[in-house]
């Protein structure tokens, strides 16, 4: 496992090295001086020259990446352009656990509901229950989140009144982000888990239980769910990478001071280390996510051996 | 002939086609009908609601929702049909060098999609448009870049496995050229798996730009898209709720639409892929 575990992250160093290189390239091809946003109009050429060494940006490209590679070693991400002085790395502290919060939760919730979801669909096949979460898995997956957002909005904050429509800091304020982000991530784990529960239920070991007097329940619960379960792990990590990203379009909807926010934010104002600080971070954590449920696949599988 | 024998005997796929026509063909003549530009503004008639003139209603500025509908139709079909086009011709003609020649170009490839493939689908996006500048051309770019990727592996794959063939190999005894065996035996033999991920990407590609246009970094107002018509209808909900209802339930319908004919599309093509 060490052996193995050594062999991934040493082949995700050159992916998280490309990802960098596109990230500083496109922050270089970016229209706009870095020195004229941050100090305006310079008109004394000394002072600019002092201004771009302060920055590095008189050093040439190679060596300017070196620089960025290590600062973000260090989770420096340099300064904001908008708010001079303000560490990027201070921005993205407040906003991150936001976000992963909110992700997070609503992928506890697609997991409570999806799963079992799924089963009954498969122990029924082709029965009404069946299609009603099979039309439901399609809506997930097919309706955006700012679409659903709307909805509920519509009907539970503005024409029942039971929730509020914005905000952020109180437990209510909570429960509709969480109800549009869950969806999709919900619909992917549902229709997994149905069909490899579906899968699992055509094995041979399947029948034998059953064969040998098992009860019904027994049958789904120790052989068939514990089988699917593998395929259904790793359908979580791309549940919660769905979270993650659909929690930027959310935050904009529900106000939610989250990185969602703090990156079109960014956006709009031109704010170029923390769009590039956005983009690498989510890039690692996505990759970490899919080193993990590797792992997870490998702990679960018996069959798997990594050596 | 069989392809149509098929389609009418799967009924879902069926209508869905009928869907994606009817949109196609409504955002292309609904703006002769209307007699007035997306843009055409009317302080003395706004937030109207749906009725005779103005089908859809008008929005805050007094424009024809109907009238925006359909060309943030255009420009939604435009972008994703120029954006799967792009990254469909980028990644088979990537992966099938790179199948097919194996060696350097291979591993090379293999190691650049490894990298865009890293990248969550969104945030690059975000980085492209972000960064470069919301204008169409930029977004497609962006959306191109997004799906070239996947693509490429798959074709990839594919001519890996042609590769072990006789009939290539019979061909390259008769004396064919790579040239040939290429353009002849294995892009003939690819084209389908092709066909079938473009079909099935064009509905993920609007439902990006969608998402694009209503954070604010896609296509820019005045100019009409689903996206950014759900955007400023947001914040007139309470009041005037069709003004994003309307475009979320036009931009629900085509990506629904859409999903199912990608589905059906793989279906009928490629007996490997099941609807299960």
């Amino acid at each position: 496992m060490a052996r193995y575990l050594i062999y991934r992250v040493a082949g995700m160093l050159p992916i998280v090295l490309g990802v960098t290189i596109i990230v500083f390239a496109a922050g270089r091809l970016a229209p706009g001086d870095p020195v004229q946003i941050l100090f305006g109009d310079i008109s004394n050429p000394a002072v600019e020259a002092r201004a771009r060494a302060q920055l590095g940006l008189d050093r040439p490209l190679p060596v300017q990446y070196v620089r960025f590679l290590g600062g973000l070693a260090r989770f420096d991400f340099g300064t904001s352009y908008a708010y001079p002085g303000i560490r990027v790395s201070a921005m993205v502290a407040d906003a991150l656990p936001v976000s992963m919060a909110l992700g997070t939760l609503a992928l506890v919730v697609a997991v409570v509901l999806g799963v079992p979801l799924g089963i009954l669909a498969a122990l029924h096949r082709q029965s009404l229950i069946d299609h009603i979460v099979r039309f439901f898995t399609l809506l997930g997956i097919a309706v955006p989140f700012f679409v659903v957002a709307v909805g509920l909005v519509l009907v539970f904050s503005l024409r029942l009144r039971w929730l509020p429509v914005s905000g952020w800091g109180d437990p209510a304020h909570v429960v509709l982000p969480v109800v549009v982000l869950m969806l999709r991530p919900m619909a992917y784990i549902t229709r997994i888990t149905r069909l490899s529960i579906l899968q699992v239920l055509g094995e041979d070991y399947i029948r034998t239980a059953r064969a040998k007097g098992l009860a019904s329940w027994a049958v789904t619960a120790r052989h068939a769910f514990r089988n699917a379960a593998i395929t259904i792990v790793t359908t979580v990590g791309l549940a919660l990478s769905l979270a993650f990203t659909g929690a930027f379009v959310t935050e904009i909807i529900f106000g939610i001071p989250g990185m969602g926010r703090a990156t079109v934010t960014a956006i709009f104002q031109r704010d170029y280390p923390v769009i590039q600080a956005v983009v690498v971070l989510y890039t690692a954590l996505f990759l970490l996510l899919n080193l993990l449920m590797d792992l997870a696949y490998a702990a679960l599988d018996p069959r798997i051996r990594y050596t | 002939m069989t392809a149509w024998r098929a389609l009418r005997r799967d009924r879902p796929t069926l209508l869905a086609v009928c869907t994606v026509a009817a949109l196609v063909i409504a955002s292309l003549v609904v703006p002769f009908t209307t007699h007035v530009a997306y843009d055409t503004q009317d302080l003395s008639r706004t937030f109207q609601g749906p009725g005779p003139g103005h089908w859809l209603g008008t929005d805050q500025f007094g424009r024809d929702i109907l009238t925006r509908a359909a060309y943030g139709g255009r420009i939604s079909f435009l972008i994703s049909g120029t954006a799967v086009l792009t990254h469909t011709l980028i990644g088979l003609t990537g992966g099938m060098l790179a199948g097919y020649f194996g060696g350097t170009i291979d591993s090379v490839l293999m190691r650049v999609t490894d990298v865009f493939l890293a990248f969550p689908p969104l945030l690059f996006l975000i980085l492209i448009t972000g960064l470069l500048g919301p204008s169409i051309v930029n977004i497609i770019l962006a959306l191109s870049l997004v799906g070239w990727a996947g693509m490429a592996r798959q074709v990839r794959a594919e001519a890996l496995a042609l590769r072990q063939h006789e009939f290539i190999t019979a061909a390259r005894a008769l004396g064919a050229t790579d040239r040939r065996i290429v353009v002849r035996y294995v892009l003939a033999n690819i084209l389908t798996v092709a066909l079938v991920r473009a079909s099935l990407d064009v509905g993920p590609v609007i439902l990006s730009e969608a998402t694009l246009s209503f954070l604010g970094i896609g296509i820019q107002p005045p100019t009409p898209s689903w996206g950014v018509m759900i955007a400023e209808g947001l914040p007139h909900l309470r009041t005037y709720p069709y003004l994003a209802v309307i475009p979320s339930v036009v931009l629900s319908i085509a990506i629904l639409a859409l999903t199912f004919v990608g589905e059906g599309t793989a279906e009928l093509l490629d007996p490997k892929w099941r609807r299960r």
